[in-house]
């Protein structure tokens, strides 16, 4: 027997194992490199959720302000169930006190008190006026409605490119910008099938609700289409609350201020 | 009175011309859009009170030379012109305590016109106690308003409430006395709520007796469903006087813009009066079918368009309604030769359901509005359409409402009534009609 034989065996081997632990080292850097990979419909799903709970109530101010500087102010109540259902009531000014309104996922309802029963609405109308439609004032989670698209980093954070889930969605494409160390979008620009920008939506005042809903408290809009136009929207006492999901319902639309 | 009316008008006008003129500056950046929001002011209290006042200046444009303007005044007015004016004050209360709420709505109404001087009038329009032990279930009892259907001017399903003015479909209504429920459920998949509401209605001297001279209990209910993100409602009404009903209607979004809907009501027994062009009467028994199809279209420059069919199948045929007319005819002209009024005062008793309003059998109804045209802030200019697809007359009405205050809204409505002799909007008193209101909220 020859020892050289043995030597050729063992260097084989080895070369077989450098080989196998090459492999092995390969794949775990790919996936340690594709769990570090940003996802942006994850960071999607967290900036809703850093927004709001999944269910809870809320006060809101809207205002919106004409090029002539006239102002017109509502108040409104509401209540958020799961990703996409959504009942509001308002409560000043007079004229509009008990008209209700009610999204579960596209579809949306108005009640007003002197007519009596709902009747459907669509999301680019807008109940209040100004520049905030339906879809703004009667918003269910971004991650619902939208795909990222395309995710960039930048100084101040992420900015993500959303593209509507379906045509029946009021933007056909959305804009994110985020603040990466918070997870809360400072500016959001909605477009529309064109490519023509719509609308900004600027997040502003970032204020503790308790119970660590952290969030911006006001969110200012302005738009191309309605130049000298403002409008804002308020919040107010943000709460975590579980919801029957009896009160997202048509019957329940004029009751929905029984619930404050 | 009418002036003090008046004056109370020129008042509320003036009011706004000021605010308007010395409202504050007009630069953007200087005004302070009250970012701040105390809650408490907006804290839940267990009782409201809010309600809205209306003038109303109304001049109507009489046709001297119509039947039913005939049929009405015969020879004893010799205007041309009928104006009144209108003070209507509405109140609305709400009292809640725990798992009960009473609720009501009371309306005070002032008129002053040229034929009847003044007059009032008040009413509940609902007055009711609700008991809701959950979110899922409702108890109520009392005087309440139930609107069922879908359709916006003609409503085929809505078995247990009064019928609508086509001139102001969105006008509130006077409910009737019942006792009714309502259960509601939701669930998973692709039926996701499902809602019933029973209603009870007594009829007897001390209630409801306007539905009928004769005592009974009505009772009915609504079956209500959402899937596929469609609402449909399943009803019916048992009535041993005001025979049975049993109905269906829907309401759908076909894309974000275009809804469609639509109703059907089926009349067990139907009983039609029917009086020819010589005074015979007769009555016909038969089942009838009342059905509508409708939809609503928003443009992309924010025009809204409704439009809906309507079929009356209680309804008269364009001859039944000319024979009708043709008796009036006959009836003037035996009271101008002989001073006779018996025929005239025939027709009297048929006028209930021959002058009712869509008292033919198929028409059509088309309202477009638009949303501040040329930028005029808080500018609503609107055209009401409704033809009479039998005998091609037609009810037109242009309107703007303009909202410059916050709770103060000025209404300009005029309606025009076209069509031949003979024909529904041809023979009516009024051929024309302007109403000036002005509505403040509190």
């Amino acid at each position: 027997m020859h020892w050289g034989m043995f030597d050729s065996i063992d260097n084989f081997n080895k070369g077989k194992k450098m080989k196998k632990l090459s492999i092995i080292t390969l794949l775990v850097l790919f996936w340690a490199l594709s769990a570090f990979a940003l996802d942006g419909n994850e960071i999607l799903k967290q900036v809703d959720r850093n927004l709001n709970p999944e269910s809870f109530e809320m006060y809101r101010k809207l205002i919106n302000i004409e090029p002539d500087g006239t102002k017109k102010e509502f108040i409104m109540f509401s209540v958020k169930k799961g990703k996409d259902k959504m009942a509001s009531v308002f409560l000043s000014p007079a004229s509009e006190k008990g008209r209700s309104t009610l999204r579960i996922g596209d579809n949306m309802w108005l009640y007003i008190p002197n007519v009596g029963k709902p009747i459907r609405i669509t999301s680019l109308q807008s109940v209040t006026g100004g520049i905030f439609n339906n879809s703004d004032i009667m918003r269910v989670d971004y991650s619902v409605e939208y795909n990222c698209d395309k995710i960039e980093t930048t100084d101040k954070g992420y900015t993500l490119y959303l593209k509507a889930r379906v045509r029946s969605v009021a933007y056909e494409a959305v804009t994110m910008f985020i603040d990466s160390e918070k997870l809360l979008p400072y500016k959001i620009e909605c477009y529309a099938a064109s490519g023509m920008l719509i609308k900004n939506l600027y997040f502003k005042n970032i204020k503790d609700f308790g119970n660590d809903i952290i969030r911006p408290s006001i969110i200012e809009t302005d738009s191309p289409l309605y130049k000298g136009y403002k409008s804002y929207i308020v919040f107010a006492n943000i709460k975590s609350r579980e919801l029957a999901s009896e009160i997202f319902s048509l019957n329940y639309m004029q009751k929905i201020d029984d619930l404050r | 009175m009418r002036q003090f009316f008046l004056i109370l008008i020129f008042g509320l006008i003036s009011i706004f011309f000021y605010q308007s003129v010395f409202s504050q500056s007009t630069d953007n950046d200087s005004i302070d859009p009250g970012l701040d929001f105390k809650i408490e002011e907006f804290e839940k209290k267990p009782y409201s009170l809010n309600g809205d006042i209306k003038i109303k200046e109304t001049l109507r444009f009489l046709d001297r030379d119509s039947l039913l303007f005939k049929q009405k005044y015969l020879d004893n007015y010799t205007e041309t012109t009928s104006w009144q004016t209108d003070l209507d004050l509405t109140i609305e209360g709400q009292y809640q305590k725990d798992i009960i709420k009473l609720y009501g709505r009371f309306k005070g109404l002032f008129y002053y016109n040229n034929n009847e001087n003044f007059e009032s009038e008040g009413k509940a329009e609902e007055a009711y106690i609700s008991l809701q032990p959950s979110f899922a279930w409702a108890f109520d009892a009392g005087k309440k308003v139930h609107k069922w259907g879908k359709g916006y001017a003609f409503n085929p399903s809505a078995f247990f409430s009064r019928p609508k003015d086509l001139d102001d479909p969105y006008a509130t209504l006077e409910g009737f006395y019942s006792l009714s429920v309502d259960y509601i459920k939701s669930m998973e998949g692709f039926l996701e709520t499902i809602a019933i509401t029973p209603v009870l209605m007594p009829v007897n001297r001390d209630l409801n007796h306007d539905l009928g001279p004769e005592d009974e209990l009505i009772w009915g209910s609504k079956l209500y469903l959402f899937a596929f993100d469609t609402d449909v409602d399943f009803m019916f009404m048992i009535s041993d006087n005001l025979d049975n009903h049993f109905g269906i209607d829907f309401s759908k979004n076909i894309s974000p813009s275009f809804e469609i809907h639509g109703e059907a009501a089926l009349v067990q027994d139907y009983h039609q009066y029917i009086i020819d062009e010589d005074g015979n009467t007769s009555e016909q028994e038969y089942d009838a079918f009342n059905f509508l199809l409708g939809l609503r279209y928003l443009s992309s420059q924010d025009t809204t368009y409704i439009f809906e069919y309507y079929r009356n199948g209680q309804g008269y045929s364009a001859r039944e309604y000319e024979n009708y007319l043709t008796f009036i005819e006959r009836g003037y002209d035996h009271y101008l030769n002989t001073s006779n009024k018996t025929m005239i005062s025939k027709s009297h008793a048929f006028a209930p359901y021959y002058n009712q309003q869509a008292a033919m059998r198929d028409y059509l109804y088309l309202r477009i509005s638009q949303h501040e045209p040329f930028d005029i802030l808080y500018f609503g200019p609107a055209i009401t359409f409704i033809y009479n697809m039998d005998d091609h007359s037609a009810f037109i009405t242009p309107q703007i409402t303009y909202s410059p205050l916050t709770n103060l809204i000025f209404d300009l409505k005029t309606s025009f009534l076209i069509g031949k002799s003979k024909t529904e909007y041809g023979e009516k008193i009024n051929n024309a009609k302007i109403v000036l209101s002005v509505r403040y909220y509190f």
